[in-house]
This record gives structure tokens, C-alpha cells and sequence, in this order.
């Protein structure tokens, strides 16, 4: 008898591996889902490098700030993003139902990942600053990288944490999944506002 | 015991309105961030480094400027799906052996070609925005720039993204929680190195 419920357990999983694969895991299945989020998320990463040529002259001006830019964008991405499937969870758990500014689970997912922009931008200034004279370059001293990286990283977080609660609520309210929304655009459209804010935190050190 | 209470009573402290604990504080968001963070923040200087060192040639060919955001996505953007499909299949209890395993196959072989083909349209893209810019860089040349440093960056990426995710499920760590943000960074290491090997072989810089 137990070998064949276990042959019985065989054919099942068999034929349910089969399935997978045939309707999930097929290699056009995965292209066709994910080649349109790559395709869209390279044109913001194109916008990203048309400010970044746009800014040789602050490159210029400000050694060290080459140096910072991948990281400034990374912590964008990275923090951004995850707050984007955090909002996303905290709609499936029925925390959050709609934009309201007095709501603490929103405050607080929100000003917990201004608070790490602000940690890291502040590590991330230094960091570059400490690197690059370890290495012999000439840098633009730790006050204006620090200074760049905070403004760039909060500008952008402020208008990123906006974008992401418009989006998850607004899907979520015409009955798309945020999670398959949400996550894709944010890290598209977050290169394209750090890198902006980014040539404009350059721009106003260089008026200092 | 004592801890967690005394995380409880910060909670509510945090915000006077409601009466019971929230289930995101910002002490929790901070503390589960800043490690991973503090890895991609190192990670990520360590890329502006390596454009510190080129960063006269590129200054001199903002092309270049143009292509290398975007070309540097694609190897941590596919790689972070590959992990995540491994990171499923293994939930769902189907990533036992290695080179059997259709799973691992179809997702690496999709990642490819997705990476392949975004290359190529980020190439066509870069080209026409540098063309219109006045930028002036044949297209030829930056196709073999972004195939041959696509090619660098899809091996080393994927083969890290198998092996991180295997050695994850290894040792009971969920996949999910470490190779996506590691891979992201990576992705950006070698998509900057992979572009100067490019330039090197191509005599360019």
C-alpha cells in the first residue's frame, strides 16, 4: 500500500512539474513577461545617462562627484523599491486603504526610509570623500559630497515616496495588483528623478 | 521578552493616536535596512572609483556617459529575476539537481536573451540620443562596446546569481531577502568593468 500512495504521489507531482513548466517556467513565457519591464526600464536608464552627459561641466567642477553618482542612484533603487512592495504588502494586509497623510503605518514606512536616505547619503559623502583621497585623487572635500549626496537623496526620496503611494493606491483602487506594478516603475522612474536631483544638488554646491 | 515589549512601548510611543502598535515602526524599517545598505553603499563606491580612474577619457566622451546607466542596469535587472524565479522554484521545492533541473536552464537561457535584446535596443537608443546631442559616435563601435561588455556581465552576474541562490538554500537563508539587493550592486560592478575591458579591446581608451 505505501508504495502505491508514493507512486500515486510520483505521478502527481510529475504531472504538476509538467504544468509548470510547460505554462510558467517556458523560456518565451519568461521572455514575453519580462522583456517589456526591461525594455522600458533601460529608456529611463538612457534618460538617466542624457542628464548625466548633461552634467561634464559639474563633473568638472566637482572631483569626487563621479565617484558618488552610482552610489546616490543604487541607494535610490534600493530604498525606494523596497518601500514600493512594503506599501504594496501593508494594502494586501489592509493597513493602508487610502492616501491618508494621518495614517502612522504610511508616516511611518515613509519617514523610516527618509531616515535611512538620510543615514546613507551621509556614509555615502564621506565614503567617496575618504576613497577617493585613499587612492591619491583630489576631492571636493567631505562638506560639499555630504552635502550633494543629502540633498539629492532627499529631494528624491520626497518625490519618490510620493510617486510610490500615488501609484500603489491608485492600482490597488482600479483593481490592479500593486506588486506588479509598483516595483518596475519606481526603480524606472527613480533613476531619472536621482539623477536630476542629482545634477541639481551639483549645480547649487558649484553656486556656493 | 523584554526587548520586544520594550520595541512595543516605543511603537506606541511613536504615535499617540492609535491605540495598539503599528506593524511598521521605523525603528524596525531602519534596523532591517542599514546592513544591506551599508554593503550596496561600499559596492557602489567602489563603481564610482573605477569611472574615477577613466574619468578624463570619459569627460571626453559623454557618449559613453550615455550608455553606461543604462547598460549597467540590464546585468543586475535580469539577474534579480533570475534570482527571484530560482528563489520560487526552490520554495516550491523543485531546484534538487543542478544540471537536470529545466527550471534553472529556462530561466537562465530567458534572462540571456533578455539581456541581449535590451543591450541592443539600449544601443540603438544611446546612438540616436548621441546623434542628436551631437555626441557624433558611430554606431558600430557602440554596438561591440555594449555587446562585448553585456557578455562579460551576463556570465559573471548569472553564474553569481546561481550560485548565490543554490548557497542560500544551502544554509536555509530565504533567497529572496539576500540576492536581490547584493545582485543589483553587482550587476553595476561588473557592467563598469565589463565596459573598460570592452573600451580596452576595442583600443578606445
Amino acid at each position: 500500500m505505501p508504495s502505491e500512495s508514493h507512486r500515486e504521489e510520483d505521478n502527481f507531482e510529475s504531472r504538476f512539474i509538467e504544468k509548470y513548466l510547460r505554462e510558467y517556467a517556458s523560456v518565451s513565457s519568461i521572455v514575453r513577461e519580462a522583456l517589456p519591464f526591461e525594455l522600458i526600464a533601460t529608456v529611463g536608464g538612457v534618460v538617466a545617462g542624457i542628464i548625466l552627459s548633461g552634467m561634464t561641466e559639474e563633473l568638472e567642477m566637482i572631483p569626487g562627484l563621479i565617484v558618488v553618482y552610482p552610489g546616490v542612484l543604487g541607494l535610490r533603487g534600493n530604498i525606494s523599491s523596497t518601500l514600493g512592495s512594503r506599501l504594496s504588502s501593508a494594502i494586501h494586509m489592509g493597513l493602508i486603504t487610502e492616501i491618508d497623510w494621518g495614517n502612522p503605518e504610511l508616516m511611518n514606512n515613509i519617514s523610516g526610509s527618509m531616515i535611512l536616505s538620510f543615514i546613507m547619503a551621509v556614509l555615502l559623502g564621506l565614503l567617496g570623500h575618504l576613497a577617493t583621497l585613499a587612492l591619491g585623487f583630489e576631492s571636493a572635500g567631505p562638506f560639499k559630497l555630504v552635502l550633494i549626496c543629502v540633498l539629492a537623496a532627499l529631494s528624491s526620496g520626497i518625490i519618490l515616496s510620493f510617486v510610490a503611494v500615488l501609484l500603489a493606491v491608485g492600482m490597488f483602487r482600479f483593481g490592479f495588483d500593486p506588486d506588479n506594478v509598483v516595483t518596475p516603475s519606481i526603480a524606472t522612474i527613480g533613476d531619472i528623478v536621482s539623477m536630476f536631483m542629482l545634477f541639481l544638488a551639483a549645480k547649487l554646491v558649484v553656486m556656493l | 521578552m523584554k526587548r520586544k515589549a520594550e520595541r512595543e512601548a516605543s511603537s506606541k510611543k511613536a504615535e499617540k493616536k492609535s491605540a495598539q502598535p503599528c506593524y511598521y515602526t521605523v525603528d524596525g524599517i531602519v534596523k532591517r535596512g542599514l546592513p544591506v545598505l551599508s554593503i550596496t553603499c561600499v559596492l557602489g563606491i567602489g563603481v564610482g572609483q573605477i569611472l574615477n580612474l577613466k574619468e578624463n577619457s570619459l569627460l571626453s566622451m559623454p557618449a559613453l556617459l550615455i550608455l553606461i546607466p543604462a547598460l549597467i542596469k540590464i546585468g543586475g535587472d535580469t539577474g534579480s529575476m533570475l534570482g527571484a524565479r530560482l528563489s520560487s522554484a526552490f520554495h516550491m521545492g523543485l531546484g534538487e539537481h543542478l544540471h537536470k533541473n529545466p527550471v534553472v536552464h529556462n530561466s537562465l537561457i530567458a534572462a540571456a536573451i533578455v539581456g541581449f535584446v535590451s543591450s541592443g535596443s539600449v544601443t540603438v537608443l544611446v546612438w540616436i540620443a548621441s546623434q542628436l546631442l551631437g555626441y557624433g559616435m558611430p554606431f558600430l563601435i557602440l554596438l561591440k562596446i555594449s555587446l562585448i561588455a553585456v557578455c562579460i556581465e551576463l556570465v559573471v552576474v548569472h553564474s553569481a546569481t546561481i550560485g548565490i541562490a543554490f548557497a542560500s538554500h544551502r544554509f536555509g537563508i530565504d533567497p529572496d531577502d539576500t540576492v536581490i539587493p547584493f545582485i543589483a550592486t553587482l550587476g553595476d560592478l561588473v557592467g563598469v568593468v565589463g565596459i573598460f575591458i570592452a573600451l580596452g579591446l576595442l583600443d578606445i581608451i
